[in-house]
């Protein structure tokens, strides 16, 4: 009835001195990287639906809107974005290989391609915001300009949370021990990862390629 | 309990099936008696439905009801017997029986309320029609397809919802009203229309009801069987003054009909009494906070301002 | 989450052994499920009250046909924040509170998957209630757009204020989908992950099946409103176009969306009533659940179902023909499994050996009650009949007894089933009966009239009436000041009876399941060792032990 053992038994992050203090944790009831990875792929799939509801709603304005580009717009340049999209479709490999080298005990590995993968999404949200700053239209423009800038903000978003997430790992790699308790936020970080780069494909897809 | 049943079980397992049967569809019979009168074909073929929904409803209601009642009444433990029932964790049989008698049931339904709405049409033609350069053509395109394949509605009105107006308008003779007058067994088609939020178009005793959504024109039809005054409301919330948003509706013989739409068109136009605008000049009620409201349209001026103008 | 782990730690929540077990870790940041649970239960009745107030003082402007109570605002403020707090702030938190107190200990855990989340999820509901209370202070008053905030009506800003009742219903009803996503992901990795060894699918309590089918339909339907919801925000505040028709936008998209969670909401809310139904009916009847399996199956058949039906509630909206047959062969489908739920409820009750106690009585009743709206549900569905009577008081009617009818009565019947598990003590029999009988009489009294009236075509949401109306407003009327005294009874037994009741014992009702084989109340971690299941969970009438180390759940000496 230790109290440290209630808050012991809790989500995310957990530190291994309190892993290896108490017996409970041998328990497969307990667990916590496990749990925290289920219940991380169930919030995964939760979130996806947000992005589902949005395409949804961008598909029936495109196919039943009237004006559906606003005056004076022709359309999307496709280059820079296809060139964006490139980089940041690459940074999923580059982001598995940092987690092979931290599976095989190599931090430095994994501290640069992990670092490689923010800089590729660092340059991807660079990429937007040079291609927002040159458009016509702003999101006030239509169903057209609102579901645009909607739909790639709350992407560049979800980006910026990715990177965020990696410079929190990266700087607890630094930590001595700090694996010794598994890598799930490691693993989460590649997941979510992941989840924006499939995300952006069919963001891609709709917004640039079908137009 | 559940497993054999001897003769007599069933005889009085039937014979319970029957008064209720015998009761539900009494109860069913009762269902028009509900309803406001019957003023549209519609409201015949709607009845019809809802009656027979009471029916199949009160037999399941009253059937549930009746056993719990029974079993509450005469299936108690005693004050001191700590004993537990018998150990029936289920039947096949029966569990597939109620899950397909449903089943059935409720396909039953469906297909007589398709039946059911398929005869109403009320949707002239179901197509979205956005406001903008488009609208002119489109409407011709759809009416002249329909003219092919049906016979072609009487009269045409279009109806104009703003916050909190209902107005009428017959394009032929250019006459406006507030009140919305139609003839007598002859099908109507109206064009809705918004100008500001979703409204509602219902009239209780046609059993008809549509959205008016603003940036379309929705075509709508029914067919009026029954001479008389009814109620319009607005069924769609549409802000502060939604509950005033009513208007009556004249049934008329065609004669009687034709006689208004000559005299009114030669009626100048005035303003008319409008509930929401007018309240919206007065003072406050009982517990008021001031908080602001959406202003009224201004009471719309049209060649035949409603008899009837106070609502409450 | 890292930051809160230091709080967590610093004020544990937790009394210590031999420590009293004290009233203040009810306003800490406890991680213990229990106390969650009981935080989420007295903060949603808290509110259930505020809500009842509004549905009164909506009550009070009817009973005559003009609208001479209120100003017409204010009265559409009412309506809306009615809507708002009995859903978000009573009905979706009560069940959370109930579930939370109860999966762990159903399932043999010693506490939720994420405790921490579990805490942080609850607090949230405090700090949204506080907003959209707040929203009563803000120039122009609260949202007046009704619960579903359909544009072009909710982007109408007549004070021209950014800070205005509508964006603070968005943000409140935002935190709300935060703190139930938070919820869901907790509820769906515990029942997953979390179950004590032996503890199969099969062996789970037929409530913790309906909550794990709930929590389901919050992961994949609140992110659609969340997505409407943002849309929205945007077009007030910033002025984009995607609903506003004046600028293109489309009005309907956002119904869609809304329903698309709006309706699974309901079953969101009534699973978990099933689950008490189906929990409380063996204990009373002493038989076990009727095709128990079935039964837990068919709530994840209606959560399947629950996914496509939304578009019934838009059959008179802008909607095509084909679009609504469709819908209506959907929606008459999910009947068939809400079917075998009651006809196994009845099954089980048949033949048994009946204890009227207050949970029976009230389960009874909201059971009578759902069976009612069902009916009154499947008419609904109907589209050529539901055109008659979408958007009038017949719907109203309807979904009053679906959630004051079963889900409020079911509620009542888990509060008195479980109260000597919660607190220790037993209730009075003789208040709750009392609580029983007004509330029956008082719901059927406001409800019931609330039909006639639709069917003869009183739009709902109208702050006046034609006189023809007059009858059956004032019964119901009468009815909900009744509902309201109804609740008295049940506040005086609840808090006298946790104060001096009588002590209870583990398992006072003689009911099966893991939250029986432990002290009542459970102490912070209910097991001591994890029980080891072998038992299906509904074994009345037949005398086999549930858990294979019964003597050992707890230590040997009494915590308390």
């Amino acid at each position: 009835m230790n109290p440290a053992e209630v808050n012991a038994s809790s989500d995310a992050q957990i530190s291994s001195e309190v892993m290896s203090d108490l017996p409970m944790a041998a328990d497969h009831h307990h667990d916590e990287a496990g749990n925290s990875m289920f219940g991380f792929i169930v919030f995964l799939l939760s979130e996806s639906v947000i992005f589902l509801s949005f395409f949804a709603g961008y598909i029936v304005y495109k196919t039943t809107a009237l004006d559906w580009l606003p005056s004076g717009v022709t359309g999307l340049e496709i280059r820079e974005p296809a060139i964006n999209t490139v980089v940041l479709v690459s940074s999923s490999f580059v982001i598995y290989f940092a987690e092979r080298f931290l599976h095989a005990k190599n931090l430095w590995g994994f501290r640069f391609f992990w670092l490689l993968t923010m800089a590729m999404g660092s340059y991807f949200l660079y990429g937007q915001a040079v291609e927002w700053r040159s458009l016509e239209f702003g999101f006030t423009d239509g169903v057209f300009g609102g579901s645009f800038y909607l739909l790639t903000g709350f992407h560049g978003l979800h980006v910026l949370t990715g990177i965020l997430l990696q410079t929190l790992m990266l700087g607890r790699s630094f930590i001595p021990g700090n694996y010794d308790g598994g890598e799930f936020g490691v693993a989460a970080t590649s997941l979510f990862w992941h989840f924006v780069d499939v995300i952006w494909i069919i963001l891609f897809v709709l917004i640039y390629v079908w137009q | 309990m559940m497993g054999r049943m001897n003769s007599r079980t069933v005889f009085t397992l039937g014979l319970v099936a029957i008064a209720l049967a015998l009761v539900s569809f009494w109860v069913g019979q009762q269902a028009y008696s509900w309803l406001p009168p019957q003023a549209s074909a519609e409201s015949i073929l709607v009845d019809q439905l809802f009656s027979f929904m009471v029916t199949i409803g009160a037999f399941i209601f009253l059937g549930v009801l009746g056993a719990l009642t029974y079993s509450a009444l005469f299936q108690r433990a005693g004050k001191y017997d700590a004993s537990d029932g018998p150990h029936i964790e289920g039947n096949v049989t029966l569990e597939v029986v109620w899950t397909a008698i449903p089943l059935v049931l409720v396909i039953w339904i469906a297909g007589y309320s398709y039946r059911t709405y398929d005869q109403m049409s009320i949707l002239g033609s179901m197509e979205h029609i956005h406001m903008g350069m488009a609208t002119a053509e489109a409407v011709s395109l759809i009416e002249d397809t329909d003219a092919i394949s049906e016979p072609e509605p009487v009269e045409q009105i279009d109806v104009y919802a703003r916050q909190w107006v209902w107005e009428f308008r017959y394009p032929q003779l250019n006459i406006t009203s507030t009140e919305l007058h139609v003839p007598n067994n002859q099908r109507i088609r109206l064009a809705l229309h918004s100008e500001d939020v979703l409204h509602g178009f219902f009239v209780p005793a046609f059993r008809v009801k549509q959205d008016v959504i603003p940036g379309q024109v929705i075509d709508f039809e029914f067919t009026p069987i029954r001479e008389g005054r009814y109620r319009l409301r607005d069924s769609q919330y549409s802000g502060t003054y939604f509950a005033a948003m009513q208007a009556d509706v004249v049934v008329e013989s065609p004669e009687d009909y034709q006689q208004w739409l000559s005299t009114t068109a030669t009626q100048p136009p005035v303003t008319a009494y409008n509930q929401a605008f007018d309240e919206h000049q007065r003072a406050h009620n009982f517990i008021s906070t001031g908080w602001k409201s959406v202003e009224p349209a201004p009471p719309p001026v049209v060649n035949y301002p409603s008899s009837q103008a106070s609502n409450p | 989450m890292t930051n809160l782990s230091v709080d967590a730690t610093a004020q544990v929540g937790q009394p210590l052994p031999g420590a009293p077990n004290n009233w203040k870790r009810f306003f800490s940041f406890s991680t213990d499920h229990k106390v969650i649970g009981i935080q989420y239960l007295v903060t949603s009745f808290f509110f259930f009250l505020v809500g009842g107030v509004f549905a009164m003082i909506i009550r009070g402007e009817l009973i005559t046909p003009e609208a001479d109570l209120l100003d017409r605002t204010v009265y559409n403020a009412m309506f809306t924040m009615h809507g708002t707090v009995m859903l978000f702030l009573w009905t979706f938190p009560s069940l959370v509170g109930l579930s939370n107190y109860l999966v762990p200990l159903m399932i043999g855990a010693k506490d939720m998957a994420f405790p921490r989340l579990n805490a942080a999820a609850f607090w949230m509901v405090p700090v949204f209630g506080v907003i959209l209370m707040a929203s009563f202070l803000v120039p122009g008053g609260p949202s007046q757009s009704g619960w579903w905030a359909y544009p072009p009506v909710s982007l109408q800003n007549p004070t021209g204020n950014f800070i205005n009742g509508q964006v603070l219903w968005i943000l409140a009803v935002a935190i709300s989908g935060v703190s139930s996503i938070m919820g869901a992901i907790n509820f769906v990795t515990t029942i997953v992950r979390m179950r004590a060894p032996g503890m199969t699918w099969f062996r789970m309590p037929a409530f913790v099946w309906t909550v794990f089918a709930a929590q389901i339909i919050q992961l994949f339907g609140l992110p659609a409103l969340t997505a409407g919801a943002v849309m929205l925000l945007l077009d007030i505040t910033v002025g984009t176009s995607f609903f506003d028709p004046a600028k293109g936008g489309d009005p309907v998209l956002f119904q869609h969306l809304f329903w698309f969670y709006s309706h699974p909401a309901v079953y969101v809310i009534i699973l978990p009533i099933f689950g008490i139904f189906s929990e409380i009916f063996p204990v009373y009847a002493r038989k076990p659940l009727f095709g128990y399996k079935v039964v837990a199956v068919s709530s994840l058949i209606i959560t399947g179902l629950s996914g496509i039906v939304w578009v019934h509630h838009m059959f008179a909206s802008g909607t095509p023909g084909w679009m609504r047959m469709v819908f209506m062969a959907t929606t008459m489908l999910i009947s068939v499994p809400t079917g075998i739920k009651v006809f196994a409820w009845v099954a089980t009750i048949w033949g048994g050996k009946l204890r009227l106690t207050t949970p029976m009585l009230f389960a009874l009743g909201g059971l009578t009650m759902f069976v009612f709206a069902g009916v009154t549900g499947i008419m609904l569905a109907s589209a050529p009949f539901d055109i008659h009577v979408n958007n009038t008081y017949f719907v109203v009617g309807h979904f009053h007894y679906v959630i004051y009818g079963a889900v409020v009565m079911g509620m009542y019947a888990a509060f008195y089933h479980w109260f000597p598990k919660m607190t220790g003590r037993m209730y009075s029999e003789g208040l709750g009966k009392l609580h029983f009988a007004l509330t029956l009489l008082g719901t059927n009294l406001n409800f019931l009239p609330m039909h006639p009236l639709g069917l003869q075509g009183m739009p709902r949401r109208v702050a006046s009436y034609d006189p023809e109306f007059a009858f059956w407003n004032v019964v119901a009327s009468i009815g909900a000041f009744l509902l309201g005294m109804s609740t008295l009874p049940f506040i005086l037994n609840m808090i006298g009876s946790w104060v001096q009741g009588e002590k209870a014992d583990k398992n006072p009702w003689r009911a099966i399941g893991l939250e029986w084989l432990v002290s009542s109340p459970p102490t912070p971690e209910n097991f001591e060792e994890l029980p080891i299941v072998v038992a299906e969970p509904y074994g009345y009438g037949k005398s086999e032990p549930l858990v294979a180390n019964a003597d050992k759940l707890e230590v040997a000496h009494e915590s308390r």
